[in-house]
């Protein structure tokens, strides 16, 4: 076997700050080989970008580093600045998180794709203009010509990303290091640029390094993955095995807690506690004490495990062997709420139209309307819930936010309770308001900063006159409990709480009020996927003992599925496709369902399936594309798509609801579809 | 965290920056020698007629003026004129634009449309000028001093409060406060004015610097506070005319206007590095008359 | 382009059309009115009468104020009470003054602003970096009228090198005497403006320094000089375009106190002499124009935008 292309041994990384020594990588040893995609996994906070910064010689002044990273036979630590230039843009390209911010305003795409070239000397400032072109057709830009000369804000995101790919390899690196590439677009968007990333990674041989959070994304890709947690790699091994048989504890726990698309439903297993932050790491083993196996075993507190082979893994836990295989996928499901989503309904939308006028000029005068939501309808029983998913700008908050009254509605109707409410007066609204409440996506954001926390838990019950009325101390306190936090808490300040305590307390905040319905909008979008299962745990917990109905808009087609009994797909402010979970996950119609569902990463490398990769981004919702909006961008678009929009009906013989002409299953269509790959 | 435990929190942080703590120690000294001078024998008006125009000497520490004044005493005076002045203008300056920043940035529609043309007009015209014109409308006088230096300040306090509205109004607790089914002014003055306090406590200092740089200026241009009060402007005025005669004239009562607005200058920045988290305070936009 | 330019001309009307209310409600605000203010407190009935049939007071405000700014949009600012000669005259032999002094001014910020900022931001924490922030502090808070007179005791009371006075002298007529009238006042504010300058400019090029893109820049393999000219330097010029232009447009009517403190005849001393002298037509006419310059600044500064930062569209 050739020498790999980069090997790192013991690699610590520590900050020295005001705040005194943060020790970010504690011991790392990583060799990537050529034609190789390794995966590294981890939370916030577990040193995972660091790492990559290290080996790319970018970590800021205040790092100190030890160990030792050898790339392409050369020492990057401790090497010269100038080596370390050299050594970048050449050996190594490196592709990070946000395209929006990683481009220069003001520069054109093209200068900066081949900038690094030039840099090197591999360039002739003559040749430049027709390598940037070159590059850009390589990333499959649209006329890449005309493109090379545009600036950074007349690209799309998703082709932003492509311009940062071909930015990152144009040199032919021998090591890609891909940070987080795809977190910050939509899904459809990220499918696109995954496959690209794995195209170009392919067509060169380079050696890649995949981090991310997503356990799914890496099992789509990477050939061998690194699980990163405290600052340390606590388990490797090649794809398949990491996902069929985890030998670490965290490994396996966070597995089984992230919900997955391909499982029946049933409680999420969760891991218990936070992530530790490097300031205040753990003694002993750092995963201790959120661990099954080792949370009171002395040797897990006293002594951190060494890393250790363990058949064919590499793990560092004292007790892997004790580590169980993973319960097969489709365990049987949990007994099913009984009888849900009958009887009258408790919201009623019909043809919800909301469009923001853009006004311009001296008199203002309307010059485009954005439709952000354009003829929506659903209906929510009490005690069900309704999955509302789309991609972002699809009107999915939009649509949440006009019926708990905060955006004016410009058409249609929104009956709660059989009472119209859409522009209603201030009287109407706060009677509605009682029993609709509304739990927000970023728990940082949604909590007053002035308020102690039992202030603000009790602060609807004081706008409405109600506190002493509802029961007052005692009621705020067995809201606490209710949500899983001690009652002695309240009266601390929110900062002093990590992301899924607020949004507990957001949770109890919107509970106290004794509502019937909580519009959830992406409730665990922004928490650690460890962090995740046990909000969602708690949302159905909650439902099950009060009888609560749920909206849950979100973009994550597995946490739907799971959380949801019948769920609604949106597409540039219409509803595309609705049906029970199990009929519209099983069978889906509308091919941009289809499209969506096929994109979702999971983490299981065996199942790798067919993905159907939509070209095209979403388009502007002030200027949406005629008839259907969808079909410059669907796989299965007839010349009568451009022109007349579908209705929203059902299918015949099916339970489902869908605004499609050429709706159908998959299956039937694919022969005939080039689209699909 | 209570307000209380909060604010001694904050004094902390601020007093461990030595620049900071130097500044506020100055200050606390000023404002002491100007509520006590009475007490401990100042004397600003008594004229030693026989003793014009002297340089620093043991009897008088900051020399004599044309009229045998001690200029000492004078500065001493010139403080209390200066603070009262700068603290009354901003009081007046906080507590009318404030309120109509909150309006205006709620409320949106032509409020807003109203306040924007007023800070845009306040922007193109230096402060200085919009002073003079004020009291050329309103004579000279104490009162007439205070509020041109006061109204001047109007419109940046209602541009801060203004920017807090638009920028908490987004934040989700606020939509949360409204999605309970708060009214209005619950919004207002209950959950975005407490959100709010640190920009403005900020702005207070900043704008007590150019309260006094401007009260200053008037009285420099000799359309300040009328004569005999003390004030430091008015002593730069005529120590000017007598360069050649007593640098030491211009140049004593100039050092402590300097260092008061200094004080306030480095007190600002320290507030706003340890409320906002900025290390360089906002630039007075053309606030300074230059 | 033109339409552009038409465009944000228009924006500038309600602006404008404020003020100028406020400048001619003057007139009302001050004790006796404008009947007062033309004839003085102890006038006869007659002379008021005479005045008030001469100025056509008799007639409705809104019909008083159309009448004055349709005058004052053809040039036609009055006549001074205290000279009576027409303001607009006045006015006109001040202007070239107080630009010369505003751009050697603005010069001098610059000269002494941007290297300075542009090293410390290099050199961010160190002991220069620390320096320049006190100094920028000092430049900052030091009252412009302190430095002007410590100014004028160094130099021409001690050295005798310049006059404690400073006239106005065109720079074609004689280069060297412009030079020596002009480089103490404009000194003055320079070292004030410089202080803006630098504690901006700064700022704006470590946030710069600290951008992504600059990460992305390091990782193409750019060297660190390329990186701060190329991709820094321009990113961090583009708002102190509008501080340049604001700062430019303040010293159109707001070095009042530097001109007092140099008796330079610029527009400040004017406004100053008018208001001493209650000349209300002369303050009026003075605000207008002062106004009109500083709007008109900040509109060559928004074109000038168009073509330095291509995220604007003129469309």
């Amino acid at each position: 076997m050739p020498d790999p292309v980069l090997t790192i041994r013991s690699l610590s990384v520590t900050f020295v700050g005001p705040g005194g020594i943060v020790p970010a990588v504690r011991g790392v040893d990583l060799e990537v080989h050529e034609n190789e995609v390794v995966g590294i996994v981890g939370e916030s906070g577990s040193g995972k970008s660091v790492t990559a910064l290290a080996v790319a010689g970018l970590l800021p002044p205040s790092a100190r580093v030890t160990g030792s990273i050898v790339l392409a036979g050369r020492e990057v630590v401790g090497a010269p600045r100038e080596a370390l230039r050299l050594m970048r843009g050449q050996d190594i390209g490196v592709i990070f998180q946000d395209p929006t911010t990683t481009l220069n305003p003001l520069m054109p795409v093209g200068s900066q794709v081949v900038e690094g070239e030039l840099a090197h000397g591999r360039l002739r400032v003559d040749e430049a203009w027709p390598r940037a072109v070159e590059l850009l057709r390589e990333v499959e830009i649209a006329d890449p010509a005309g493109r090379a000369a545009q600036y950074p804000h007349q690209f799309s995101g998703g082709m932003r990303q492509r311009a940062v790919i071909a930015m990152a390899m144009a040199g032919r690196p021998k090591l890609i290091v891909a940070d987080e590439p795809t977190t910050a677009l939509d899904v459809t968007v990220q499918a696109q640029v995954l496959a690209l990333l794995a195209r170009r990674q392919a067509a060169t041989g380079a050696a890649a390094i995949l981090i991310s959070h997503d356990l799914g994304l890496v099992a789509e890709v990477a050939h061998r993955v690194a699980v990163m947690y405290g600052g340390r790699i606590v388990e490797t091994g090649s794809a398949h095995d990491i996902f069929k048989r985890p030998r670490h504890p965290y490994t396996a726990a966070l597995l089984k807690s992230a919900p997955r698309i391909e499982a029946a439903e049933g409680r999420l297993d969760p891991i218990p506690g936070q992530p530790p932050t490097p300031t205040d790491l753990p003694a002993g083993c750092s995963f201790h004490p959120r661990c099954a196996i080792g949370a009171h075993r002395p040797r897990c507190r006293a002594e951190e495990p060494p890393f250790r082979s363990v058949a064919a893994h590499g793990v560092a836990c004292h007790f892997a062997e004790e580590v169980a295989a993973p319960a097969t996928i489709d365990a049987p499901a949990a007994a099913r709420r009984p009888s849900v989503g009958q009887g009258e309904a408790l919201l009623e939308v019909e043809g919800l139209k909301i469009h923001f006028p853009i006004k311009a000029g001296l008199l203002r005068r309307v010059i485009r309307t954005v439709r952000a939501v354009d003829g929506v309808s659903l209906r929510i029983a009490p005690g069900e819930t309704l999955g509302l998913v789309g991609e972002s700008g699809c009107g999915k908050t939009t649509t949440g936010r006009a019926i708990m009254g905060l955006i004016p509605v410009t058409g249609g109707s929104i009956r709660f309770r059989g009472r119209a409410i859409e522009n209603a007066g201030r009287d109407v609204l706060r009677e509605a308001r009682r029993e609709m409440q509304y739990v927000f996506q970023d728990p940082y954001s949604s909590l007053n900063p002035m308020l102690a926390v039992g202030d603000a838990v009790a602060e609807p019950l004081r706008i409405h006159g109600c506190y002493d009325e509802m029961g007052g101390a005692r009621w705020i306190a067995r809201l606490f409990e209710m949500v899983g936090l001690s009652p002695s808490v309240a009266h601390r300040q929110p900062r002093e709480f990590s992301g899924g305590q607020k949004q507990r307390i957001g949770i109890a905040r919107a509970l106290a009020l004794k509502p019937r319905l909580l519009i959830l909008d992406e409730p665990v979008a922004s928490l650690d996927v460890s962090i995740q299962a046990q909000i969602v745990n708690l949302l159905q917990d909650l439902q099950r003992e009060l009888g609560l109905a749920y909206l849950f808009i979100a973009h994550d087609l597995s946490v739907v599925k799971h959380m949801s009994d019948r769920v609604a797909v949106m597409y540039l402010g219409r509803i595309v496709e609705q049906s029970d979970k199990a009929t519209l996950y099983a069978s889906p119609l509308h091919p941009y369902t289809q499209a969506l569902l096929s994109a979702v990463p999971a983490p299981d490398p065996s199942g790798r399936r067919r993905r159907i990769v939509l070209a095209g981004e979403i388009p502007n919702p002030a200027s949406p594309p005629s008839g259907c909006h969808f079909h410059p961008r669907c796989f299965r678009a007839g010349p009568r798509c451009a022109v007349e929009p579908p209705t929203f009906e059902p299918q015949p013989g099916s339970p489902t609801l869908r605004a499609c002409h050429f709706a159908g299953p998959l299956e039937a269509t694919r022969g005939a579809a080039g689209a699909a790959s | 965290m209570s307000a209380l435990g909060s604010a001694a929190e904050i004094g902390k942080r601020i007093v461990v920056r030595k620049t900071a703590a130097l500044s506020l120690a100055y200050l606390v000294a000023v404002a002491l020698a100007a509520a006590f001078a009475t007490t401990v024998g100042f004397d600003p008006l008594s004229q030693n007629l026989a003793r014009m125009l002297e340089g620093p000497s043991r009897d008088y520490l900051f020399g004599t003026d044309e009229l045998g004044r001690d200029i000492l005493a004078r500065v001493v005076y010139g403080a209390r004129t200066s603070l009262i002045t700068a603290a009354g203008a901003v009081t007046l300056a906080a507590s009318v634009g404030v309120p109509m920043g909150l309006v205006a940035g709620f409320f949106g529609g032509w409020r807003d449309a109203v306040l924007m043309r007023i800070v845009d007009l306040k922007l193109a015209l230096p402060s200085i000028l919009l002073a003079l014109a004020l009291i050329a409308v309103l004579g000279r006088s104490q009162v007439a001093a205070l509020t041109a230096v006061g109204l001047t300040g109007v419109p940046t306090f209602a541009r801060v409060a203004r920017a807090q509205v638009l920028s908490l109004r987004r934040r989700d607790f606020v939509t949360a406060v409204e999605a309970f089914g708060a009214s209005s002014p619950y919004l207002m003055f209950r959950t975005i004015l407490p959100n709010s306090w640190s920009p403005i406590l900020t702005q207070m200092v900043v704008l007590s610097s150019v309260a006094i740089l401007l009260e200053a200026s008037l009285a420099f241009l000799g359309v300040g506070i009328p004569p005999p009060t003390p004030s430091w402007g008015e002593m730069l005025r005529t120590g000017k005319e007598y360069l050649y005669e007593s640098p030491t004239y211009a140049i004593l009562p100039g050092l402590m206007l300097t260092l008061t607005i200094l004080s306030f200058d480095t007190l600002g920045r320290a507030l706003s590095a340890v409320l906002e988290g900025r290390e360089d305070a906002p630039v007075r936009r053309g606030a300074g008359p230059a | 382009m033109i339409g552009y330019v038409a465009r944000r001309l228009m924006q500038l009307l309600p602006v404008l059309l404020t003020a100028s209310a406020l400048i001619f409600g003057m007139m009302y605000a001050v004790p006796g009115g404008p009947v007062g203010v033309l004839v003085g407190e102890n006038a006869t009935p007659e002379q008021i009468e005479k005045v008030t049939k001469e100025f056509g007071l008799d007639r409705p405000v809104l019909v008083q104020y159309a009448d004055w700014l349709g005058r004052a949009m053809t040039g036609d600012l009055g006549h001074s009470l205290h000279s009576r000669e027409p303001v607009a005259k006045l006015i006109g032999e001040r202007l070239p003054a107080t630009i010369q002094l505003a751009l050697t001014a603005t010069v001098i910020g610059l000269l002494l602003g941007v290297p300075l900022a542009v090293a410390s931001a290099l050199t961010q924490g160190s002991w220069f970096d620390r320096g320049l922030s006190g100094w920028s502090a000092l430049a900052l808070g030091v009252p412009t009228f302190w430095v002007g007179i410590l100014l004028i005791l160094l130099f021409a009371v001690q050295l005798r090198l310049l006059p404690a006075a400073s006239g106005y002298v065109p720079f074609w007529d004689s280069p060297w005497q412009m030079l020596r009238n002009t480089i103490l006042p404009a000194s003055t504010l320079g070292l004030y403006v410089s202080g803006i300058f630098a504690r901006f400019l700064r700022g704006s090029l470590i946030a710069e320094l600290n951008a992504d893109y600059v990460r992305t820049a390091r990782s193409k393999g750019l060297v660190e000089s390329a990186i701060v000219v190329r991709h820094v330097m321009r990113n961090a010029l583009l708002p102190f375009v509008t501080i340049v232009g604001i700062m430019l447009a303040g010293f159109i009517g707001g070095a009042v106190v530097t001109e007092a403190v140099f008796t330079y005849p610029g527009m400040g001393r004017l406004v100053i002499q008018a208001i001493g002298s209650r000349d209300y037509p002369l303050i009026q006419g003075c605000i207008l124009v002062i106004l009109v310059g500083y709007m008109l600044i900040n509109l060559a500064v928004d074109v000038l935008y168009v073509y330095i930062d291509p995220r604007i569209d003129y469309g």
